[in-house]
């Protein structure tokens, strides 16, 4: 839908400017997920992430997810996903999702979705970087949804 | 090759990519041809890859695809991990 924001981007994440650029004066609630890099998995430091995106892909299936939130919820009023790739440090955001809508359980419930389907369905990947080592993170292997 | 020729462009990404020392590769088939039979051709050429038989994902012009879907001349065939952004 014109006005929803779906991008790949290298460059650090505007996350005040992307709420402001999808508020409308229909929205009541703006939920805003802010993915960030975290300083440990397993008990291991990490030390930064390393991300690689499919680009024209993962744009295209994030346009999906926001064409099922959609047809789930048609009350939201604008959606924006943006995630990041490249080197990321440590407490720096990997992926803002903002959902706006009249009332907020809607923006609640369709920006949980959204995380959760880009986790299973967008082509890009982390690799964390310890002390001691590198390792690409394993996705859960999901079934083809088409 | 006979007339069945068709050649393909092969993307490789995250750990693929990086075992196989490559991330871009054309790949010469005979139609029909299919997913399946592409990614062994890959294989062939990179057998470091075989680790990932079970694991693989697949796209064909940048749509999820499953192994026994065509490829036709031309086509752009993606080979992935299971995603993990986020």
């Amino acid at each position: 839908m014109s006005g929803d924001i779906f991008e790949i981007t290298r460059e650090p994440i505007d996350k005040p400017g992307l709420e402001k650029r999808l508020l409308t004066g229909a929205a009541g609630a703006v939920v805003t997920f802010d993915g960030v890099v975290r300083d440990n998995t397993k008990g291991r430091r990490v030390v930064s992430l390393q991300y690689e995106a499919y680009e024209p892909m993962a744009v295209k299936e994030m346009r999906r997810i926001g064409a099922e939130i959609r047809g789930r919820w048609p009350d939201v009023e604008r959606i924006g996903v943006i995630h990041r790739f490249g080197p990321l440090e440590i407490s720096e955001s990997s992926v803002v999702i903002v959902i706006t809508s009249p009332h907020r359980r809607v923006a609640f419930e369709a920006c949980r979705y959204a995380i959760d389907r880009l986790k299973q369905t967008v082509p890009i990947w982390k690799k964390e970087i310890f002390e001691d080592g590198e390792e690409w993170v394993e996705g859960q292997a999901p079934e083809v949804s088409q | 090759m006979s007339g069945n020729a068709i050649k393909i462009n092969v993307l490789l990404f995250g750990a693929l990519r990086e075992v196989a020392g490559a991330g871009e590769l054309s790949c010469d088939l005979t139609a029909p041809a299919d997913v399946a039979g592409a990614w062994n051709e890959v294989k062939t050429r990179f057998p470091n890859l075989e680790k990932f038989e079970r694991s693989a994902l697949f796209a064909i012009n940048e749509e999820h695809a499953r192994k026994e879907e065509p490829l036709k001349d031309g086509d752009t065939l993606a080979v992935f991990p299971p995603v993990s952004g986020g």
